[in-house]
């Protein structure tokens, strides 16, 4: 396969190779032409893909906030900031052209407050101003579909207080047919990204602690973005994180997998997470909620989804149970529940593998 | 075990109501009531607190009190209740005011008084919620092992013992600290429900329902002996342990006996203080609890409509038992799935037999 280089990029033995204007859509629609020809030659009854119905599959409608489909990425191009939230091997090997990669690490890194771990907003803006990125640039994130690491990269960016758009794009990279660029890249020109933390976007330790109990009656929605087994703390599940001291829940809280945000390498269809959020988690899109996962990865998912269809004010837990669970001095002022199970079941499945910014271990 | 009236907290005084709820039946509860007394009576499928004139068995009234009650105790002047389904239990004044008393952890339980407060545990996470019962508020809670069940309480009032259905310890908690001070380890398997101290307060006591038995342990070496925060158990406070019969749930402890109803086995096995088995009592059906009234020992059946000594005496009840509370000679009995209430003489058979609302379960008198 023949894949373009970006402009910036170190120049590769092989970056001479196609020219300029070798798109992914032009390749799709020969291999496209040539499956055609082929059928023709058999059966006649081989499926046939072409590059419009595979962008189309990923395009969002409706009233959906952040998530975008290859056709506006298409459109714009050359006004926005691509972010490719995978892993460096990953991104060298194929990405957007043009995209620009920010450490992972500096994305989830936390400080230490009083009241519990809280995003770390000078290291994540430090990383995007590293990037190139500035606080009023329109950012469109993606990965190989629309996993936690791109999630995760999109909270961190509104965590810092990024003034710009906020986009991810629907289906990934494999929803892209546009040009694509590979090995390595050189370093973009950074930019002084100052942050200015959107608190409103997390909760701590100790705002949920003061909390505990009122979260099932008038007070926050709480979800819990895990696997059930690590929501009920069910012995001997492998689910069950070794490093915690307990096991279970945050007192009311229910739990909704995060993997139900995705179906494949999109975004699980808009009306069925309203249905999933609104009517079986009956949570109010009007009221605060508050996610949670073991760590600080996976509930973006939620976090954003949330977000996506509506819900005006969803905030993430960025300590996590982890931090909850372990918490030193008075637990009784942390408490853990086990013998509830309030589980919304979900159907989702995500496309791609660890570090491809569809999946992490670590949330 | 649940003895007349419930654990009672120091600093009784009348409600300050203004701002509650008041229930539209305890007005003419507290009418009738002034004659005599009055056995409340959380029934679990109704939610609500049910009243009945002690004497008489009339009914007076219910209360609703919150979802799933299933234990009360009185203290400060009011019946406290705890509610299964709420992260709340629920205060009861003598005028019928309502007052939920939140304790942010779901599944309170069991009660115990100490230190001026009625600690509650919270069942379905891992704490005991300490309760100001004068203030009608949480002053804080307890770090515990998980699912804890019931507590029991040394005689002088200062420590408390919780166990742990998830964890298999019996924690040690400093009343006046309200801090867990150490555990005892009752086995990585175990599922610890009833728990109990002898009356001296030298032997404390747990059933494993899991493992079918019950383990002695020395309560003073298990406040000695306390870990890193109280979370490792203390070493050498477990004295020793006894198969019973199977699915033991509560126990009874007195300062030369203790007796263990396995539920289905039909069998109440009776120990010595340091657990040397006595005697094997079989042929119940499903024995749940003990009273010792006249100088002998008699079983409540879950499955059985009678009463039955350990001599093997026989008084009938209305239908069988669950729990029952023992009002000086007579037991006041709950026939949970039968729907009644009823006041029992073990001479002389039932006083009286009353109509509940849904699933009478753990009871005070007032």
């Amino acid at each position: 396969m023949t894949r373009d280089t970006d402009p910036a990029a170190d120049r590769p033995a092989d970056a001479d190779g196609p020219p300029a204007d070798t798109t992914r859509r032009g390749l799709l629609r020969a291999a496209a032409g040539a499956t055609v020809a082929g059928a023709a030659s058999t059966a006649g009854c081989l499926g046939v893909t072409t590059p419009a119905n595979v962008a189309a599959q990923y395009e969002v409608s409706g009233n959906v906030a952040h998530f975008v489909g290859p056709e506006w990425l298409a459109d714009n191009r050359e006004d926005a900031v691509v972010l490719d939230a995978r892993s460096a091997e990953r991104f060298r090997t194929e990405r957007i052209y043009g995209a620009r990669r920010v450490p992972f690490d500096a994305i989830t890194s936390r400080t230490q407050t009083d009241a519990g771990a809280v995003p770390d907003t000078d290291a994540i803006a430090a990383a995007f101003g590293e990037a190139g990125v500035a606080p009023d640039d329109d950012v469109l994130v993606y990965g190989a579909s629309v996993g936690s690491r791109v999630t995760r990269t999109a909270f961190a960016l509104a965590a810092a207080g990024h003034v710009g758009d906020i986009k991810v794009l629907n289906g990934g990279l494999s929803g892209w047919n546009g040009r694509i660029g590979t090995g390595s890249r050189g370093a973009p020109t950074a930019t002084d990204y100052a942050p200015d933390p959107a608190a409103e976007t997390w909760v701590t330790r100790d705002w949920l602690a003061e909390r505990v109990g009122a979260t099932d009656g008038d007070g926050p929605g709480l979800v819990d973005t895990r696997v059930p087994e690590a929501y009920l703390g069910a012995p001997g599940s492998d689910a069950l994180d070794p490093d915690h001291d307990r096991h279970g829940h945050l007192p009311g809280a229910l739990n909704v997998n995060w993997v139900g945000n995705v179906a494949g390498n999109r975004m699980t269809e808009p009306g069925r997470l309203v249905r999933l959020y609104e009517v079986d988690a009956e949570l109010d899109r009007d009221a605060t909620v508050v996610v949670y996962g073991d760590e600080n990865v996976d509930p973006t998912s939620t976090w954003l989804t949330l977000r996506a269809i509506g819900f005006e004010d969803v905030r993430l837990y960025d300590g996590g149970f982890g931090e909850w669970a372990n918490a030193d001095g008075d637990r009784g002022r942390y408490p853990v529940e086990t013998a509830t199970s309030v589980v919304i079941e979900t159907e989702g499945s995500v496309g791609g593998g660890d570090d491809s910014g569809d999946f992490s271990c670590t949330g | 075990m649940t003895d007349e009236g419930g654990p009672v907290a120091d600093g009784d005084r009348a409600p300050d109501a203004a701002d509650d709820d008041r229930a539209p039946d305890a007005d003419a509860a507290r009418e009738r009531g002034r004659s005599g007394r009055i056995a409340a009576v959380a029934c679990e499928g109704a939610d609500a607190l049910a009243l009945f004139a002690l004497d008489t068995g009339e009914r007076l009234g219910t209360v609703p009190v919150g979802s799933h009650p299933v234990h009360a105790a009185t203290a400060a002047g009011r019946t406290i209740v705890a509610t299964m389904g709420e992260r709340a239990v629920t205060a009861v004044g003598p005028d019928g005011a309502v007052t939920r008393i939140e304790t942010g952890v779901l599944g309170p339980s069991h009660f115990a008084a100490a230190d001026g407060l009625l600690f509650v545990s919270c069942s379905a996470g891992d704490a005991l919620a300490a309760v100001d019962p004068v203030e009608s508020a949480l002053v804080g809670r307890v770090a515990v092992g998980g699912e804890p069940h019931e507590v029991a309480v040394d005689p002088a009032g200062e420590y408390l013992y919780a166990g742990s259905r998830r964890d298999g310890v019996v924690d040690v908690v400093d009343a006046a600290a309200r801090e867990r001070v150490a555990s005892v380890d009752v086995g990585e398997e175990a599922r610890v429900q009833g728990v109990a101290l002898s009356p001296d307060g030298r032997r404390g006591y747990a059933i494993d329902q899991r493992g079918a038995r019950v383990v002695a342990f020395d309560p003073a070496a298990a406040a000695d002996d306390g870990g890193d925060s109280g979370r490792d158990p203390a070493p050498d406070a477990v004295v020793r342990g006894a198969a019973v019969g199977d699915d033991p749930y509560d126990l009874v402890a007195t300062d030369d006996r203790v007796l263990v109803p396995g539920r289905e086995a039909g069998t109440v096995h009776e120990f010595g203080p340091n657990l040397a088995l006595t005697a094997v009592h079989e042929g119940f059906s499903r024995p749940v609890d003990a009273f010792r009234i006249g100088g002998d020992w008699w079983v409540l059946d879950a499955a059985d409509s009678q009463l039955r000594s350990l001599d093997g005496d026989a008084g009938a009840t209305p239908a069988p038992g669950l729990v029952a509370t023992r009002v000086g000679d007579r037991l006041l009995v709950s026939h949970y799935d039968d729907d009644l209430v009823s006041l029992v003489d073990v001479e002389t058979g039932p006083v009286w037999t009353a109509e509940s609302p849904a699933y009478p379960f753990g009871s005070v008198v007032i």
